[in-house]
């Protein structure tokens, strides 16, 4: 229950704020036309940031998950299914 | 679960719901401020055909290879083409969009910078496609 309050108010700080942000920021209309290079520059900057640390998270786990659990691994025990017919 | 928590797994699925929500909305809302023209643009004609750019303004009047338009206005090309597909692409303004027969294409864009720009045909189109160029002149 409370990871789920928490999951949710997480959801709604990263969701809901920015949209009321955009909300309020189309009403001040400057007249500026929007610059597609900055635009399109900045979209493309945003994803490549999420990409590449979600990214680097994912094969970064993977690549701990597989040395710490190597055989070799001084600190790996048998788990309670070896040498066992389960 | 026998005696082992989960909980890192459930952040990592919420944090990827909110990275995938984040990402979603935010190129949902850049292709919308791209791709919707004001109601002001003006619109230019472009008519690719090999190996040249034609361009025709509001008023009627036409351009063969130069086009001249002001600083701070906007414009809204409507892009087709004669015979083979072509694209029409100003690079220092990151403005591309195809010209394909039987379809007349939209962009539009707002130059905010004066000075001379190339205009280049980004579709293979045949021979001269390497030399379909034009000349983008922004007047203060
Ligand atoms: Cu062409």
């Amino acid at each position: 229950m409370d990871k789920t309050i928490a999951l949710m108010a997480v959801l709604t700080i990263l969701v809901v704020l920015p949209t009321i942000q955009l909300v309020f920021a189309a009403g001040t209309d400057a007249h500026e036309y929007v610059n597609r290079k900055v635009e399109i520059w900045n979209l493309f900057f945003k994803m490549m940031t999420i990409a590449f640390t979600v990214g680097a998270v994912v094969s970064g786990t993977l690549i701990w998950l597989v040395w710490r659990f190597r055989e070799s691994n001084p600190n790996a025990k048998p788990t309670k299914y070896e040498g066992t017919d389960w | 679960m026998s005696g082992h928590s989960n909980w890192p797994e459930w952040i990592y699925v919420g944090v990827v719901i909110v990275l995938l929500a984040y990402v979603g909305a935010e190129a949902w809302n850049v292709e919308r401020l791209v791709d919707r023209a004001p109601a002001e643009a003006e619109v230019i004609k472009v008519i690719g055909q090999q190996w040249f750019w034609t361009f025709e303004h509001a008023d009627g009047t036409k351009e063969v290879g130069e086009l001249h338009i002001k600083k701070g206005h906007a414009y809204k090309f409507e892009i087709t083409t004669k015979d083979v597909n072509h694209a029409f692409n100003i690079h220092d303004y990151v403005v591309l969009q195809d010209a394909v027969a039987g379809r007349i294409n939209e962009v539009w864009f707002a130059p905010d910078k004066a000075g001379e720009f190339p205009i280049q045909c980004r579709e293979y189109c045949g021979l001269l496609h390497y030399n379909m160029r034009g000349t983008l002149i922004v007047e203060e």
